[in-house]
């Protein structure tokens, strides 16, 4: 090959590399030079006859959209573009016209911190909503002071965000639109409170923060209207369980009258069609499946409901359920959802969609982009949203809504399994209240 | 001389950087910097001693843990990353005790159970840990010798520059051990065990001092981690972690001394890019990959080896 004109291998290969290796290191420093002076500001496209001084409101969502969860990311982003197309459909917020930029969290804290990093600084977002998983939002939660951006949080349930971050800690930056944990806990609680014949309760629960704070709750609500109720069996699952077989045998050999269980997306769906193959609903009164009602669930579960299986026994709540209420909002919200997307919307999809009438709301009460301005415009906001009306409690930033627990049950007017003989309480009555007293939460 | 020069102009250029580059460069910078000083330290085991470790992570979760739990209770920037790096050194010598007696398949597995092991624990042991939500509010506190100085570390610009020190004392330790008689041992050690040890080397010595050393350098890179996030979680210690210099090593070159730090830039780069633009990053990045290892046998640095491969 020496003295040929012909390029060889290795040279192809190197000016390939250094090509390669150009482009990303530019790609990067263009990164620089977008950001500079040293910091990006939030609006890009300065116009003088917009009232927020920008054309467009850029929106920068993440959750998680690979892998055995990713549909709960895909109803985030599809219930945000729903909203976006409408309101930028009617001309956008103020004359500005909204943009949305959606990452994958892959539910892990220092992706989910990446990314918020990324939105805010880099891509210029305006404001971040979504999260899917508990730790990423505690991990993007204290970064947001930096950031100087406010995320609403509209999946993530812990507590411990809105409890310790934002009440306890002051993190002002931080809203969560979606229930926290209190609503499959503390309303198990008070629609079993009601059931005198059901005594002896028993826990299938995750492995995590999540479990843990479902059951010490419910267990102390509970024990607070019903004294005598015993429970008497609880085993974890850790987090990618596909097999509940040993789960299921060892809270059953207590003989529970009701089991509550918080495996959610497709651990929970495999955890009753394993309870059912063992013949658990022949010797139980109840079980309480926590986010039983999400979509993903209702759909793998169809069939079994439709053949009666579950006996009536089932029951279930979520963050928002799509026949519930009955109201104007609602019913437009599920059937501009299926015309668009050819699904139910789950209480992620609901969460994210009022998310953007929320910042909606807020940035017209405020007409600022700033930060400091729309954490006072949201503080106290109410809205009426699909769900029903929210309230944003001044001193958690917490959005207050009531969503029932009820049966699953077949209903013909939907393709999907429903909640029926739905119980409904008001939010105050099973939200926890400032001052917050921190939850004891033993194994 | 060449490469002399070279390496003055790329630590000038990245000593400018914060005067060019946005937050969020700085971010990734600083990231990349953190990823190159792991995957050293791995490449110490795997490209010099010869040993494939699966649970590097578990190390880098220990600083990072360990730097955490010292910033929360004294903030001081020094003592929490210098604690991290002295904690993963100890765990480190504790678990290469164990897991040196094996090679090959035996060793790999060791290391990855041992990781898991420090998975589990983070995850489990909730009262020091914070079990799945990590530890939070840690505070990026001011570098300080009581004193002498005391600089804020609030901008990432001054924090930046931390790290960089960091990495380039980092490397240039790494530089002098690999050039070291004992770095040569562990070398001789990789190519033939059985000549080594008739030549009457304390193998099981050099091992465990090469794990330690790796240790160490995880631990490097992960009490660097806190001060940045603010916050410490356990998919830090998870195998799927250990997989990255892994792979930051093969890219760049398993046989070269700058191959990880090139691997790490690449790696870190290809992600960041990619995932920006879809939500099949994975798979973007899985072909990528593929076809970088296929096309550069011996690593992309060994491209510009006169040889391919060449050490």
């Amino acid at each position: 090959m020496s003295g040929s004109k012909k390029i060889s291998r290795r040279e192809l290969l190197k000016a390939a590399t250094v090509a390669g290796i150009g482009g990303m290191t530019l790609g990067l420093s263009k990164v620089g030079e977008a950001a500079s002076p040293k910091e990006k500001p939030p609006a890009q496209t300065k116009s003088t006859k917009k009232i927020l001084g920008v054309d467009v409101i850029k929106l920068g969502g993440q959750g998680v959209i690979s892998g055995a969860h990713a549909d709960y990311g895909w109803q985030i982003q599809a219930g945000a573009v729903l909203a976006i197309d409408e309101i930028n459909a009617k001309g956008g917020i103020l004359g500005s016209k909204l943009e949305l930029k959606f990452m994958d969290e892959e539910l892990k804290p220092a992706v989910a911190v990446k990314n918020a990093r990324y939105l805010a600084t880099d891509w210029g977002a305006h404001l971040l909503f979504g999260v899917d998983s508990s730790g990423s939002a505690m991990a993007v939660g204290p970064i947001l002071p930096e950031l100087d951006r406010i995320c609403m949080f509209d999946h993530a349930s812990t507590h411990r965000l809105t409890e310790e971050l934002v009440y306890g800690k002051g993190i002002k930056q931080i809203f969560r639109i979606a229930a926290p944990v209190y609503q499959e806990s503390n309303l198990a609680a008070l629609i079993f409170k009601d059931f005198p014949n059901i005594k002896r309760w028993a826990g299938i629960h995750c492995d995590y923060e999540y479990g843990y704070s479902v059951w010490a709750l419910f267990k102390d609500t509970l024990k607070k209207y019903r004294p005598d109720v015993e429970f008497v069996s609880i085993a974890w699952a850790p987090f990618w369980t596909m097999d509940f077989s040993s789960h299921i045998s060892a809270v059953m050999a207590a003989k529970p009258d009701g089991i509550i269980a918080t495996p959610w997306a497709g651990e929970g769906v495999m955890l009753l069609r394993q309870a059912l193959m063992l013949g658990v609903f022949d010797n139980i009164q109840a079980w309480f499946q926590c986010m039983g009602a999400s979509v993903d669930i209702l759909e793998g579960i169809s069939n079994e409901v439709a053949a009666g299986k579950f006996k009536d026994k089932l029951w279930a709540t979520a963050r928002y359920i799509h026949n519930y209420p009955d109201t104007p909002e609602n019913n437009k919200f599920v059937a501009s959802f299926r015309k668009r997307w050819n699904r139910f919307p789950n209480y992620s999809a609901e969460n994210a969609y009022s998310t953007i009438y929320v910042f909606k709301a807020a940035l017209e009460k405020c007409r600022s982009l700033k930060t400091s301005d729309l954490i006072k415009a949201m503080e106290g906001l109410k809205i009426m949203t699909p769900a029903g009306e929210r309230f944003f409690r001044p001193e958690d930033h917490q959005a207050i809504y009531n969503v029932p627990g009820g049966r699953v049950v077949k209903d013909p007017n939907y393709p999907i399994p429903v909640l029926g003989d739905l119980k409904v309480f008001p939010a105050q009555a099973y939200y926890r209240n400032p001052p917050f007293e921190p939850l004891a939460m033993a194994k | 001389m060449k490469t002399r020069l070279a390496i003055l102009i790329l630590v000038v250029l990245l000593a400018l950087l914060p005067a060019y580059a946005g937050k969020y460069a700085l971010y990734v910078a600083i990231h990349i910097l953190l990823l190159s000083i792991f995957s050293l330290g791995f490449n110490l085991l795997f490209g010099y001693t010869g040993l494939l470790s699966f649970g590097q992570a578990g190390f880098y979760a220990v600083g990072a843990y360990g730097c955490a739990k010292i910033l929360l209770a004294y903030p001081s920037l020094l003592v929490g990353i210098v604690g991290g790096v002295v904690i993963a050194g100890a765990v480190s010598l504790l678990l290469g005790f164990l897991c040196i007696r094996h090679t090959r398949i035996y060793f790999s597995m060791l290391t990855l159970s041992f990781g898991m092991m420090i998975f589990s624990l983070a995850w489990k042991w909730r009262d020091v840990t914070g079990g799945d939500d990590g530890l939070v509010g840690i505070p990026r506190a001011p570098l300080e010798i009581p004193g002498l100085f005391k600089i804020n570390m609030a901008p990432m610009e001054n924090y930046y520059y931390v790290v960089l020190a960091f990495a380039i004392l980092a490397i240039y330790l790494f530089y002098r051990i690999v050039h070291s008689p004992m770095g040569l041992t562990m070398q001789g050690i990789r190519d033939s065990e059985t000549r080594s040890v008739c030549i009457g080397i304390s193998v099981r010595k050099y091992r465990l001092l090469s794990f330690t050393i790796a240790g160490m350098y995880a631990g490097l890179a992960g009490a660097l981690l806190p001060p940045l996030e603010s916050t410490v979680t356990p998919p830090l210690a998870h195998w799927s972690h250990s997989a990255e210099p892994v792979l930051a090593t093969l890219l760049g070159g398993v046989y070269s001394f700058s191959g990880p730090i090139v691997g790490s830039v690449l790696f870190y780069l290809l992600k960041d890019i990619i995932v920006r633009f879809t939500e099949y990053w994975q798979m973007c990045l899985g072909i990528i990959v593929v076809v970088l290892v296929m096309g550069f046998r011996g690593g992309v640095v060994s491209i510009f080896s006169r040889k391919g491969g060449q050490r």
